[in-house]
């Protein structure tokens, strides 16, 4: 069992990341809530030691990044339906922000991920195949292809 | 300019949101202790009540047996910790014991003291009664020699022996104790004439008369001598009858000496 101050260390850690990945997935901050705790006990079960902070870090994004799919599934089977995020978080985003996002939160799922991980967390394909499960080929093909809808959206100098 | 990082820059999480996992994580964590000493609880739980049963299975197992036999014919059955689980009778005197002599978690050596005093106020033991005690048992050795150095044995002359549980399942069949039918196989031994049914009906005494007589045949010289017989037949007898040969020799000679002491 995970010590109090372990807790805090990967709390201050990535606590933003894993929120970040809630945002881009999750429509309200009740889910987001529920998603965000759930991760982070998932880590407070886990008892297998990681090899680096690298590999600890990797380990949020993808437990993190499955919790959120988890709970879409389920959502999917809920009746009412979510509030926008976006609304929400509007008010801390300017305009240039708010529209990027709105962009970014256009895309389908697999495309969100990669372009998190990719222009956000700095990780390569390689990293990012490994943390998705998906194979390197595949990332390439879904960053270019999320690249392409982000242009046709945005207009070309949005990189 | 990454405009992707710059747009989600302000997205964080919160310290409301960050304040309630670990409240939740803490929660969580002494729920999972709880639930640890419960599931705790529960094993050493499970696992007394595996002792309790499992010991008291092992208790009430016999490991080894004695037939104890002068005219009353008993046999015990005796746990791993020596003590008797078991006391059946095959004769009517021998019902008449057990009835009287209580001998139920009695340690083995106490038991066989309190059935050869008990047969000696009745009046079993009489100066040419014989006591014959047969053994069953993985740690014959250790038995025999506790039974030949106890006070009581020693006292009324016991014999031992050794038999097997091969044996203790035909004895049964015949319904005669182990300790008798030995006795009635060696008695074959000499006098082939001699069926188990009639053996059935002869005391031990008798038994013993009947061998030592047939020993007797070109003996005369010797008193009806065990040694005798225990250096001319015995042994054979022994290993004809697939029990231990060195066992015989130890229990017998001590034995058939304390029978001398008895007689005469």
């Amino acid at each position: 069992m995970k010590s109090e101050e372990d807790l805090s260390r990967v709390m201050e850690a990535y606590a933003d990341m894993v929120r970040r990945i809630c945002f881009l997935h999750l429509k309200n901050k009740y889910d987001t809530e529920d998603v965000f705790q759930n991760v982070y006990l998932k880590y407070l079960l886990y008892d297998k030691p990681f090899e680096s902070r690298e590999h600890e870090k990797a380990w949020f994004a993808r437990v993190a990044i499955n919790a959120c799919t988890d709970h879409l599934r389920y959502a999917a089977r809920r009746k009412w339906v979510p509030l926008d995020m976006i609304e929400e978080e509007r008010e801390v985003l300017d305009d240039m922000s708010s529209e990027v996002l709105e962009a970014v939160l256009s895309l389908p799922e697999k495309y969100r991920n990669v372009i998190y991980l990719h222009y956000y967390e700095d990780y390569p394909a390689v990293e990012i195949a490994r943390i998705l499960g998906k194979k390197e080929n595949t990332v390439y093909s879904w960053l270019s292809r999320a690249r392409e809808l982000l242009r046709e959206r945005l207009g070309g100098e949005w990189v | 300019m990454n405009v992707i990082r710059d747009s989600m820059k302000e997205i964080r999480a919160s310290e409301e949101l960050k304040q309630n996992t670990m409240e939740y994580l803490r929660v969580q964590k002494r729920r999972a202790r709880l639930k640890r000493i419960r599931w705790y609880a529960f094993a050493a739980a499970c696992i007394c009540l595996l002792l309790t049963g499992g010991g008291y299975t092992v208790y009430i197992r016999p490991v080894s047996y004695i037939s104890i036999d002068v005219n009353p014919s008993v046999e015990l059955g005796i746990n791993r910790f020596g003590r008797v689980v078991e006391a059946d009778a095959y004769n009517q005197d021998g019902r008449d014991i057990l009835d009287r002599v209580p001998l139920k978690n009695v340690p083995y050596l106490k038991a066989i003291g309190r059935l050869l005093g008990d047969e000696n106020d009745s009046g079993y033991l009489t100066e040419d009664s014989r006591v014959f005690i047969t053994i069953i048992s993985d740690r014959w050795e250790t038995m025999l020699e506790e039974i030949r150095g106890d006070e009581m044995s020693e006292k009324y002359g016991a014999q031992t022996y050794t038999s097997d549980l091969a044996s203790r399942e035909e004895a049964h069949q015949y319904e005669m104790s182990f300790g008798k039918y030995r006795a009635c196989q060696e008695l074959s031994q000499f006098d082939e004439s001699v069926t188990m049914e009639e053996c059935h009906e002869m005391s031990m005494g008798e038994i013993e008369d009947k061998i030592e007589t047939c020993k007797g045949h070109g003996h005369e010289e010797s008193d009806g001598s065990y040694e005798d017989f225990e250096n001319g037949g015995s042994d054979e007898n022994y290993e004809d009858s697939g029990n231990d040969e060195h066992n015989n020799d130890n229990g017998g000679n001590e034995s058939h000496g304390g029978h001398h002491d008895h007689r005469h």
